[in-house]
Parts: C-alpha cells; sequence; structure tokens
C-alpha cells in the first residue's frame, strides 16, 4: 500500500498549482477582471452549473464568450495584452495561483494506488458503446475489466481502432479523458482497482478528506 | 480583376496551392492554422510571403466564429475554403455572403451546395434527370425497421438479376470521402452492421442517417472534372480513374485521363463511357445552373455501365491531375486560380473548344501508414524528406524539408501529392517510377520505430493503372 502521509507531506511542502487562462478562440478580449491580486470562484453547485468568476468576454461576430476562472484561486499576473485587443486563440491572458482541492489531492494519490491504463497512441478516446452505456446507467465503478478485453476506442486520423486492455482484472475507479480532447501517448485514460483492493481505496481517500483542510 | 483579401480557411497542401494561386491573380491572402499545425508549412509560406499580418492562429478550423472574426480584423473580403471543413457546408456558405460585413464564398453557391453536397438529394436530381445511379436508398434512414426492409429488398433484387453472392453497402448518409461504409453479405448480420455505422456516424458527424445501396464489384471509381461560372458557362476538363484506393476506400492513386483504351484493353467500349459520364455530368451542372468548381464521381461497371455516385461541390484533392494533361492556349492550367477567378466574380475566358488534353498524369498520395496492416496510420516524426526536382513532376506538401516534422493526428494523413506526367501511359508510369524510387522518406516513432509508407505499395500499383 502507498505512504498517503507522506506523499500529503509532499504536497502541503507546495499545495498550489497555477493556471494559465488562454483566449479560447480568436477575437476581441474585453476584461472583466483587472486587478492583481483579485480573488476568484471556480463553477460551483452539484453539477458545477454555477459558473466561475467572470474574468474577461471574447468577442467574435458580436457575440460575447464568457471566460469563466475553472478554480478558486487569486489572479497573480496579468499577460501582455490590452483591454478590447483583437487576440488570437490561445493567447496567454492571466495566471491564477490555486490552492488544491480535496479532489485534486485525492487524484495526485489516486494516480499512484490505482493501475494507470495509459494511452498507447496520440488520439481521441470513447468507451466502446457497451461499456458506455453502462458508465451512463450504472456510473463509472459498475464496469470491471480484465486482460484482453475491447474497452476503448481509439479515433485519429478519422480513423477508428478498438483498444484491448491490458493490466490487472478490476473495476475502473476513475478516468481521466475527454473524449473531445485529444489524449498524449502515455498519458493516464483510467485508474483501475482490483475488487480485493477496493476498501484500501477507500481508506486512503479517508485519510486525505481528514487531513487535507481546503482554502478558499 | 477587383483586388481582394482571400481568407483560406483551411490547412495543409491546399491552403499552400490557394495561396501560391492568389499571388498568381495578384490577390491578397490571410491563413489560418491551429495549435497542432504550427510546424506546417502553409504557415511558413503565409509568413514567407505575406508578413506577420497574414497568418493567424484559431482554436479550431471548423468554428466558423473564429473565421469571420479573422476575416473582419484582417480586413479579407473573400473567403476559400479549401475541401474538407466548411468546404460543402451550405450554411457556412450561406453565412458568407448573407452576413453584415458580406465576404465572397469561393465556391457554388450555398443553394447548390445544399442541393448537391447532400449525396441522397443529388440522387434523386440525378434520377430526375435520367442519369443512371446506383440501386438503393435516396434518402437517409433512421429508423432500423426501416432499415432492414431496404436491406431485404437489395438483396432480393441482386438474387433477381442472377448475383450470386449479393452485397450491400450501408453508408453513414452525413460522411463523405469513404467514411463511414460497412459492407453486409450475410443478411442476418445486418443489423450488427447497421448499429456500428450509427454508432461511428453519430460519434464523427452527430448524424445517425444512414443510407443502403447495392455493393456492386469490381468496379473502377471515375471522375468527371467540371467548371462552371455564374454566367452559365460549363466546360469540363476530362475524367480522372480513382480506383488504387486503400480498404478504408481511400484514394491513393489518381489517373487522368479514366481510361486509355490506346494502351490498354477494355471488355466494353471504354471510349464511349468515357464520353458518356462527360455528358451525364455536364447535362446535369448546366441543369443545376451549378456556378464553380465540381466533381462528379461515378462507379463504372465490369460490364461498363456507369452510375453516378455524389457529386463533390468544391476543389478536390486531385484536381492538379486533370490540370497537368490540360492546356488552354499552350498553358498548363491551374483549376485553383480558376475557381478563384470564378468566384470573385470573373467570367469563363475560354469555351470548351479551347481546352486541349495532352498526355497521361498520374498523382501518388504519400502517406505514413502500413498498407500491410490495413492501412493503419503510422504516427510520430518525419526527419527527413527530399526529391529531386523534374519538369513533369509537380509536388504539393505542408511537410517542411529544413527540419523535422511531428505528425499531427488531428487531420487526413496525407504528407504530400506528387503529380507526374507522361506523353503517354507508358512514360508516365516509367516517370512515376522514378519519382517513388527517388524520393526520400524518413523518420522515427516515439518508440524508435522506422516510419513506414506507402511509397512501396504505391510502386506495385503502377504498373497496372487504367487495367480493368
Amino acid at each position: 500500500m502507498i505512504d498517503t502521509i507522506s506523499i500529503l507531506n509532499e504536497i502541503k511542502q507546495a499545495p498550489y498549482k497555477e493556471i494559465t487562462i488562454s483566449a479560447p478562440h480568436s477575437g476581441r478580449i474585453e476584461f472583466a477582471v483587472d486587478q492583481i491580486g483579485t480573488r476568484v470562484k471556480g463553477a460551483s453547485g452539484t453539477w458545477f452549473e454555477r459558473p466561475g468568476t467572470l474574468l474577461a468576454r471574447l468577442v467574435r461576430e458580436g457575440n460575447p464568450k464568457p471566460v469563466y476562472a475553472p478554480e478558486n484561486g487569486e489572479v497573480v499576473k496579468f499577460h501582455d495584452v490590452n483591454d478590447r485587443e483583437f487576440v488570437q486563440a490561445g493567447t496567454p491572458l492571466m495566471t491564477i495561483r490555486h490552492f488544491l482541492t480535496k479532489q485534486e489531492v485525492m487524484d495526485i494519490i489516486l494516480k499512484k494506488a490505482l493501475h494507470l491504463f495509459n494511452a498507447p497512441e496520440k488520439g481521441r478516446y470513447y468507451f466502446v458503446a457497451e461499456i458506455d452505456a453502462k458508465i451512463k446507467s450504472q456510473g463509472l465503478r459498475s464496469v470491471s475489466v480484465k486482460e484482453g478485453d475491447e474497452v476503448l476506442i481509439l479515433s485519429r486520423m478519422k480513423r477508428e481502432t478498438t483498444i484491448p486492455y491490458h493490466g490487472p482484472q478490476g473495476i475502473i475507479y476513475t478516468s481521466y479523458f475527454n473524449s473531445n480532447e485529444s489524449v498524449e501517448m502515455g498519458a493516464p485514460l483510467f485508474g483501475v482497482c482490483p475488487e480485493d483492493q477496493v476498501k484500501d481505496i477507500k481508506a486512503v481517500i479517508d485519510k486525505i478528506q481528514s487531513g487535507w483542510e481546503e482554502q478558499e | 480583376m477587383k483586388k481582394h483579401k482571400v481568407l483560406i480557411a483551411n490547412r495543409g497542401e491546399i491552403a499552400i496551392r490557394i495561396l501560391r494561386a492568389c499571388q498568381d491573380l495578384g490577390q491578397d491572402f490571410v491563413c489560418v492554422y491551429t495549435r497542432e499545425d504550427a510546424q506546417s508549412e502553409h504557415c511558413t509560406e503565409a509568413l514567407k510571403h505575406g508578413g506577420e499580418d497574414s497568418l493567424y492562429r484559431i482554436s479550431s478550423y471548423q468554428d466558423p466564429n473564429e473565421i469571420f472574426a479573422v476575416a473582419d480584423h484582417s480586413q479579407a473580403t473573400a473567403v476559400h475554403p479549401g475541401y474538407g471543413f466548411f468546404a460543402e457546408d451550405f450554411r457556412f456558405a450561406r453565412r458568407v455572403v448573407q452576413r453584415s460585413r458580406k465576404l465572397e464564398f469561393i465556391g457554388p453557391s450555398w443553394k447548390i451546395i445544399q442541393d448537391l453536397g447532400d449525396k441522397i438529394n443529388t440522387k434523386r436530381l440525378a434520377r430526375q434527370l435520367n442519369v443512371p445511379t446506383i440501386p438503393g436508398s435516396d434518402r437517409p434512414i433512421f429508423d432500423d425497421l426501416e432499415a432492414e426492409e431496404v436491406a431485404r429488398s437489395l438483396f432480393n433484387f441482386q438474387i433477381e438479376q442472377g448475383i450470386e453472392q449479393p452485397v450491400i453497402l450501408v453508408k453513414a448518409s452525413a460522411g463523405g470521402g469513404g467514411m463511414g461504409i460497412e459492407e453486409v453479405n450475410d443478411p442476418d448480420r445486418f443489423r450488427n452492421v447497421l448499429r456500428k455505422v450509427k454508432n461511428y456516424a453519430r460519434r464523427q458527424f452527430r448524424d445517425e442517417g444512414v443510407l443502403i445501396e447495392q455493393r456492386i464489384f469490381d468496379f473502377n471509381h471515375l471522375e468527371v472534372q467540371i467548371l462552371a461560372d455564374s454566367h452559365g458557362n460549363v466546360v469540363h476538363f476530362g475524367t480522372r480513374n480513382c480506383t488504387v484506393q486503400s480498404t478504408g476506400r481511400q484514394k491513393r492513386i489518381e489517373v487522368a485521363p479514366g481510361f486509355d483504351p490506346s494502351a490498354v484493353s477494355y471488355a466494353f467500349d471504354a471510349g464511349k463511357v468515357l464520353n458518356d459520364v462527360i455528358e451525364y455530368s455536364v447535362h446535369m451542372a448546366q441543369n443545376v445552373g451549378y456556378n464553380s468548381i465540381g466533381t462528379w464521381e461515378w462507379i463504372v461497371s465490369p460490364t461498363g455501365k456507369p452510375f453516378l455516385m455524389e457529386v463533390n461541390t468544391r476543389i478536390q484533392v486531385e484536381n492538379g491531375v486533370s490540370a497537368i494533361i490540360a492546356r488552354i492556349e499552350d498553358m498548363e492550367v491551374d483549376l485553383i486560380r480558376e475557381q478563384i477567378r470564378i468566384g470573385l466574380g470573373e467570367k469563363m475566358d475560354f469555351d470548351q473548344g479551347s481546352i486541349k488534353f495532352e498526355g497521361v498524369g498520374i498523382e501518388y498520395r504519400i502517406l505514413a501508414e502500413d498498407p500491410g496492416n490495413a492501412f493503419t496510420p503510422w504516427v510520430g516524426r518525419i526527419e527527413k524528406f527530399s526529391w529531386p526536382e523534374h519538369p513533369w513532376l509537380r509536388m504539393h506538401t505542408h511537410i517542411p524539408r529544413d527540419r523535422v516534422y511531428d505528425i499531427p493526428t488531428e487531420f487526413d494523413p496525407n504528407l504530400a501529392l506528387g503529380i507526374v506526367w507522361g506523353k503517354n501511359l507508358k512514360e508516365a508510369q516509367k516517370r512515376g517510377l522514378t519519382f517513388l524510387n527517388q524520393l526520400t522518406l524518413q523518420g522515427r516513432n516515439n518508440m524508435g520505430e522506422n516510419l513506414k509508407s506507402n511509397i512501396s505499395y504505391l510502386k506495385e500499383k503502377t504498373d497496372s493503372l487504367l487495367v480493368f
């Protein structure tokens, strides 16, 4: 079993991550936040239905697209972009320092505890139709996988290939990919927990729940 | 000709060809690119010939708002969609010409794209004009029971025709370019295949509609290149044969003209078939008021019976192989340049009589793929790509020759097009092999494995080109 306490202590040494907010598209940018030190909030609500703090609006074709803070944090830097300037997609706008949440700490530790099934190639991934249907109806942890099971579809260059699972038998505990985005080769796709270790994983989660205090 | 600035809403080699055609015509241009394409030569060329204000990064080639934001900021006055992406999207074409700051759309009018861009509509229109089409459905089917009924009747139809092993095709109706097509030879397997195609179509095109057609075996795939303007002039640039395709029905070699009765013996009157498909295509283009470049795609059965498959209302990858055998006043033709001139409102300044055809053209599509393993795309880094220049060779590529290049996985896997010309089929084949033998394409992937390409496959196919 992994040493949760020392990993937690290690994370506590640098409990932040810096998030660069970039222009999602090309268009004219209008800043809604313009002061360094401004505290911002990420999306909230049961289904994250309440958007985060409005940081800026990107106007294309007269339509303003809001740019919200993805996480709680503090604006620590503005990049070299003027208000109402035309920016190209991907231009960095500002940097937010974000204090890690319990969930993020859990993700870091789970990545060490679970068996990670990594992307064999760069591309977009989808669960095969049967697994996808089961996840949608019964949730991620309802799916058990074993060596050789066809679990994913790799889509790249408009072609699709079925990807078999390699690793220990267990349940899919968490997934790390979004079918709308390309996954780099070697990046984790999902984490599998052997059924007899689910208890241990829950114990790890309990330790984090009690051992990590979230900050605004 | 009025001065324009053309926004090239595309990537790769076609963006480069459009850029050069704009330069030839004395028109300004502006290019776009995405993060994955930053190393593409179309970016280098844009910066080299147009300066910093000629290149804009966007998040996606498929986001119209972003294309228009760049068009407005850069003061573009026209949009060239290239092929793929928005090229056959009538809503995009309509928006280009109807938005508050109107632009020219370099392509057919949106109404024509709507009518012909949809292969089901095309089939219906063709049937109205007595143009032969493939037996099967002529509208998208969403209902599984109806699909099974159509499949059953097509199996029965083929049995009545004396076909011993009938086969049908299930096609994603929103698909194109050979994507989302599966065949069924056992009626009991139909339901499974239908589900597979519908799932694929939903993921790739967000549209579950399918077409069900008779599968015609051992056919040749022919195309007729049409050019028309908005003043009622329609000409053709002959035929192409696109029969050499990968297992996924992706074209790999195109030859112009489509058959060569002077060098190859056919079981039917090949010259008549070529004339027939040209005549049908021109007739249909005239009837629908076609007003740009376009391709009428045909399949020809082993008995020489042609069926119209679809119309591509755009410039095609393989336009260059038709251009290389065409001469107007003894000059080689650039079909992209002609498309731009017509798209910007010019009248065609030549007629069918002034187009002369000379020799044979072969286009090779160079890809990093493994033909021995179902043409699986190879992904990795290209370290060396070079070829000697020849007067009979036209090479189109976005792959840099002066630096390494990581192949992006987000797009079609085409790396380059090599088009050769010969005074006859034999000479074109010989030159084709010379070109392929002299081509250097090397690279490695993350695991240190050597690049896999289709060059050997292209060589192997060269000997039997145009043989039916």
